[in-house]
């Protein structure tokens, strides 16, 4: 699987197919693998791939990073990174001409602070997402690289991060509020769930429009409830559930159980719809039915 | 200076004494997500992590709160009246910090006592002791060693304690304030025991660096622009993670908090990995980049502290190493650039 | 003792603050004015354009600044003077009140409605609804819990 994907990657930039492919390499600590960029064949030898790969490398094809591009892409995704490269097409980000997926089979990666070794990982070790992963192999990609693996037919929204969401729905208001104010009282205003997601790819950040000051820069609790809500509703319909604002909180907020509490109620009121999967069809939140349900207005 | 021996019982009879006295006592405490932290503690029973490599993000904010607001303001009759604050500031202990950070807080106090004097810093540091636990576990991020301090290092703490086979902790005073802390707690010490034998201290990774050669490399005006940046930090997405977790990271802004006719003025901490840190008015930002943004916090910790405050800005905690999403780490620059200089 | 206790209790009144479009429920409330019709004055209405423009963070706004409400009114489907703000808006809103009752924010605080121009009498019936509610519920005091009080200025500044 690594060979050929090293080898295609060289095919790619050796006949100027691509200048550059996004990729892992071993990271500079145990278990942990790292973003590469592969500009040349010499460095495709340090291409990896492992359930240790657990960034969504696809926040580098966003307009985050154009510095770094010089024309068509290769990128390594796996099925969930393949959603995201989805919506990027789907909200005019990206072309599907401009970027060649070299799609991975994946049977899961490694949870967050869960250092493993070895490619057998099991259940426990996994991230949350991939409990519920229905794209083990990935929707869409140039190039497919291990053996397909067939996803189980999963029940919609049950299971896994949704068990959770549904363990906080249950719970009454003001003990919801107390559970997520405790969470949001950690926040440390980092901002590297926005940061790290492929997503958030806005030019000036609601963050740091201070005429007025919409979400306040102080880290107190009403600073970080502003921030933490708005975050998530502008992933509303959006979000592909990769993990990695979660992943990536060191405050270890659950922000999974937030996006995919959105996530359920887009599914639940706007025809099942779930992002990532076509591009092309209009986003939730760009289009509407007249027979919308609006039981909830006067 | 004395040193002096308290057992386990003792130790945490002096967390109930001190709290009892009316001091604060901030010490690593396990949260209920399992990160250890940095608190306040009210009682013996509380769920410490003294034992835990280092907590998730450095006690500089028991110093230097990421948060705090600097005045008040109201329109008053006559005009807009205006108040400085003065919070209360309480005698604090530093319970169980790590050496590494007990040295940070002389980088953090080089700056906040710089060209202008932070009272709100100084103050609190003033009335504090820092007591620091020497380190008997490493992990794989920590390389306080490679940046010239070690585990169980003196710099920065009123007292070392050192962990006793068997338990209980050697009490080292290293300054006249740590000395008093003992003689005001004179019940919870007592004589070093000649037979005393420690646990064995932490052993951290050499990463075969030379700070001094990193200096000199950083020192010469064609290697501003090398191409090492561009490899080294072109992956990274900009959170502001390693500066709020790191231990001498200092940058902060003023904010008006305007409720009404009145408001606070806060300051909150900043970090220089934001894009907006450097944002002109005008619409210019002379670091445009994240990778430029990246070589700031590099040249920072080993050449601006060194140069300005004659201090060192890195003590090696790898608390940025941790937290980075994206695996930057900053020990395989020093690595590099150890390797082009030597 | 407790004679004072309740003189104090009908001396507060909510803050209701109610985010309404231009062109229907502005219009509606305008002409409960103009018609002499009397309702609850502890509302604050906020003109905007269209529903289309209300962001939700004018509601998280609304709360911060010490609302013990919020309503948020326009034109009924199909009477959009921009034809779909309205539609787009309620999409919003169904997401957006979802994910503020999954926070924990108490949901009988947070009101919307379709108010049309001619429809004075459901503004007024509307506001006052709301209005009462709000007068049992008494002040949204864990939302205040984290929000500035001007006791606290007072205090500072008579010292």
């Amino acid at each position: 699987m690594i060979e050929s994907l090293r080898s295609k990657s060289k095919e790619l930039l050796e006949n100027g197919t691509v200048s550059l492919v996004i990729g892992y390499a071993e990271g500079s600590k145990k278990g942990k693998t790292k973003p590469f960029f592969a500009y040349s064949s010499e460095d495709c030898d340090k291409l990896t791939f492992s359930p240790q790969c657990v960034n969504n490398l696809t926040i580098y094809l966003t307009r985050k990073f154009t510095f770094m591009k010089k024309g068509k892409v290769a990128i390594v995704a796996k099925g969930c990174d393949v959603k995201t490269i989805n919506v990027l097409i789907q909200e005019n980000q990206l072309k599907r001409d401009d970027v060649i997926i070299l799609g991975m089979s994946c049977d899961g990666v490694v949870g967050k602070d869960i250092v493993h070794d070895g490619e057998q990982l099991p259940d426990e070790n996994k991230s949350i997402k991939c409990l519920t992963c229905d794209v083990k192999t990935p929707i869409d990609y140039d190039h497919l690289f291990g053996e397909e693996i067939k996803s189980e037919a999963l029940e919609p929204m049950t299971g896994g991060i949704y068990d959770a969401v549904k363990e906080v729905k249950a719970m009454s208001w003001s003990d919801r509020w107390k559970y997520w104010m405790d969470h949001f009282e950690r926040c440390i205003k980092c901002y590297a769930c926005k940061k790290v997601c492929p997503l958030c790819y806005c030019d000036v950040c609601i963050t740091e429009k201070s005429r007025p000051q919409w979400i306040e820069t102080s880290a107190h609790a009403r600073g970080n409830y502003a921030w933490n809500i708005k975050r998530a509703m502008d992933l509303a319909g959006r979000c592909t559930f990769c993990g990695e604002c979660d992943r990536s909180c060191p405050a270890e907020i659950p922000l999974n159980i937030i996006n995919q509490e959105l996530a359920m109620t887009v599914y639940d009121s706007f025809e099942n719809y779930t992002a990532g999967y076509q591009t092309d069809v209009t986003p939730p939140f760009v289009s509407f039915k007249e027979e919308d349900k609006e039981d909830f207005i006067k | 200076m004395s040193v002096n021996q308290l057992s386990e019982d003792a130790f945490y009879n002096l967390i109930d004494d001190l709290n009892s006295k009316g001091t604060t006592v901030v010490a690593p405490v396990r949260n209920e997500v399992g990160m250890v932290q940095y608190e306040k503690v009210t009682s013996s029973k509380d769920n410490f992590a003294f034992d835990e490599v280092i907590g998730r993000y450095s006690p500089k904010d028991a110093f230097f709160p990421q948060h705090e607001t600097v005045l008040r303001y109201r329109e008053g009759e006559n005009g807009v009246e205006v108040k400085a604050e003065e919070p209360e500031i309480n005698d604090t202990v530093l319970l169980g910090i790590r050496p590494c950070d007990a040295a940070a807080m002389i980088s953090l106090n080089k700056v906040f006592t710089w060209d202008y004097i932070d009272n709100l810093f100084t103050e609190r540091r003033k009335k504090a002791v820092i007591i620091s636990i020497a380190c008997n576990e490493a992990d794989e991020s920590c390389y306080c060693t490679s940046v010239g301090f070690a585990p169980d290092g003196k710099e920065g703490s009123d007292l070392l304690f050192s962990k006793i086979k068997g338990g209980g902790y050697l009490a080292e005073a290293l300054t006249d304030e740590g000395e008093t802390f003992i003689a005001n707690n004179s019940t919870c010490f007592s004589k070093k025991d000649k037979s005393v034998e420690l646990e064995p201290i932490a052993e951290v990774t050499d990463l075969g660096v030379n700070i001094e050669h990193i200096k000199r490399w950083l020192d010469k005006k064609e290697n501003f622009e090398h191409k090492v940046w561009d490899d080294l930090a072109a992956k990274c997405v900009g959170c502001g993670g390693c500066t709020f977790v790191c231990p001498t990271c200092h940058c902060f802004d003023l904010v008006d908090e305007p409720y009404g006719d009145q408001g606070k003025r806060v300051k909150n901490w900043d970090g220089c990995q934001f894009d907006h840190f450097t944002l002109h008015a005008s619409g210019h930002n002379p670091r445009e980049h994240q990778p430029q943004r990246w070589r700031n916090r590099f040249h920072c910790k080993f050449k601006i502290y060194p140069d300005r405050f004659e201090k060192k800005g890195c003590v090696g905690c790898g608390r940025c190493i941790r937290v980075c999403p994206v695996n930057l780490d900053i020990t395989e620059a020093m690595i590099e650039i150890t390797a082009m200089e030597s | 003792m407790s004679e004072e206790k309740t003189e104090k209790k009908e001396e507060w009144k909510p803050r209701l603050v109610a985010y309404v479009c231009n062109w229907c429920t502005y219009g509606g409330a305008d002409l409960a004015g103009t018609s002499r019709l009397t309702y609850d004055t502890s509302v604050r209405a906020i003109k905007l354009p269209c529903t289309g423009r209300i962001d939700p963070l004018f509601i998280i706004k609304a709360f911060e600044r010490g609302a013990d409400g919020v309503l948020i009114s326009g034109c009924h489907p199909g009477d959009c003077h921009y034809n779909t703000g309205n539609y787009h808006a309620r999409r919003r809103w169904t997401t957006f009140r979802s994910l503020l009752d999954f926070s924990g924010i108490d949901m009988r605080r947070l009101h919307f409605s379709w108010i049309s121009a001619a429809e004075a009498g459901k503004w007024v019936e509307v506001i006052n609804e709301v209005s009462t509610n709000l007068k049992e519920l008494g002040p949204y005091k864990e939302f205040k819990a984290i929000t500035e009080k001007k006791e606290e200025y007072d205090r500072v500044f008579a010292q």
